[in-house]
């Protein structure tokens, strides 16, 4: 019998593994053995189980909300035949519904723009790592442009927005896509934006919205320009954010 | 085609609720599991057969912390296993009638839970609301599996002093 004893801190390991069913046979009847002549793991085994009820108990379960599921596994829209006929072919490829997910993550955003998505996130997370948000802090355009003229080879339209809750906080320069970059700062609450404006040689393309790393991104291109928006605000906030740049410009 | 709802569709729930305790928030939560459909949805090819549960879990836990890192930025939350060891925590047996009182409080017991440590608060949710056996835990925890034990044993009884402490505060 002195080999099947164990020690208290063996015991208060064990207590776990018993407490979860995970033990075999021979080892729950020790620690039971255990259990029956120690006070002191018999009443650290009592805590450990109405601990164990208790979150089982008042512990809320999360469930999935409909929308996210809906949104995942889209029940067929009305089908048409010729959209009958597409799902025979893809059918044993992709289900609509994946499909329907594959292409509102992949398609939306054209995998040219990835990189400078890429860099817009890492260049605002660093902004906000270091004291180095703006290089001119201000809340007025009119401090804020001037500031850009001669250093930048086109102009960023530059507006506040404080009375739309979107108060601007200041400019710096940024390098994406080995490119000099005019960063533009707004607040929003607690949440910071970063606004990065580019020039491009390409035609316009409409706003578009993704998550990167955790953060929302609005991006379009308009006049010769690209526009990058991060920030950790909701998506919906952020968009409606760009719909004011948008025609603010 | 129709394999990828089958397998997952049945683990939304799951795959939300450890998303949404790791994460904290809603939105987030449903950012990291439409970002884990995707990529189950993309690497579905490399899962042969198995336990579905455990392999979109893995993902979702993954998901999760790249998002916790992400959002930290410079405030860097700790994940967990850089926590000093505290034996002490492990035998501390005071005060069992507010232990009693406490684990009834479904506030505090919830409280208490969130100020866990990620890696711990992931294996009580995985264990307590999955009901998910030691050998999926690690799989899903990316331990060893003669790991989860301990890794519970300290997860509770840091829970335990959580709870005790919410009392001092009080």
């Amino acid at each position: 019998m002195i080999m099947n004893e164990l020690d208290c801190t063996a015991c208060q390991m064990l207590v776990h593994g018993y407490l979860d069913k995970e033990l075999d046979t021979v080892m729950a009847a020790r620690v039971a053995g255990h259990l029956a002549v120690c006070a002191n793991c018999a009443r650290l085994h009592d805590q450990a189980r109405r601990l164990k009820v208790s979150v089982k108990r008042h512990a809320p379960y999360y469930s999935a909300p409909v929308s996210l599921t809906a949104n995942l596994f889209a029940p067929v829209a009305p089908q048409t035949r010729a959209v009958e006929r597409w799902r025979k072919w893809f059918a044993p490829v992709f289900s609509a519904t994946a499909l329907a997910l594959a292409v509102m993550l992949y398609v939306v955003t054209p995998a040219s723009e990835q990189p400078l998505m890429d860099e817009a996130v890492s260049s605002h997370v660093r902004s906000l790592m270091g004291e180095h948000l703006n290089d001119v802090v201000s809340s007025d355009r009119h401090t804020v442009k001037p500031w850009f003229t001669g250093k930048l080879d086109f102009s960023p339209p530059v507006f506040d927005y404080s009375a739309q809750g979107f108060p601007l906080l200041g400019g710096r320069l940024d390098y994406l896509q080995h490119q000099t970059t005019a960063a533009l700062s707004y607040g929003r609450a607690k949440h910071i934006i970063n606004v990065f404006i580019l020039p491009t040689q390409e035609a316009d393309k409409p706003l578009q919205s993704q998550m990167v790393r955790g953060f929302n991104v609005v991006f379009w291109q308009e006049n010769h320009m690209q526009f990058v928006l991060v920030s950790d605000l909701e998506k919906s906030e952020l968009e409606a954010f760009s719909q004011l740049l948008k025609n603010g410009a | 085609m129709k394999r990828f709802e089958d397998l997952f569709a049945p683990h939304m729930d799951a795959a939300y609720n450890l998303a949404r305790w790791l994460t904290g928030n809603d939105s987030a939560a449903r950012d990291v599991v439409q970002e884990s459909a995707l990529r189950a949805f993309r690497f579905l090819h490399r899962f042969t057969d198995g336990n579905a549960k455990a392999w979109f879990l893995t993902i979702v836990r993954n998901e999760s912390y790249t998002w916790l890192k992400a959002s930290a930025g410079h405030h860097w939350v700790a994940i967990g296993d850089e926590l000093p060891e505290d034996d002490a925590a492990l035998s501390h047996g005071q005060t069992p009638e507010l232990l009693a009182i406490h684990t009834e409080n479904a506030m505090l017991v919830q409280q208490a839970l969130c100020a866990l440590p990620p890696i711990f608060r992931e294996v009580i949710i995985l264990k307590e609301l999955e009901d998910m056996p030691y050998k999926d835990i690690a799989l899903v925890a990316d331990i060893p599996i003669g790991t989860v034990m301990s890794r519970l044993a300290r997860a509770r009884a840091m829970l335990k002093l959580e709870l005790l402490k919410l009392h001092d505060h009080e």
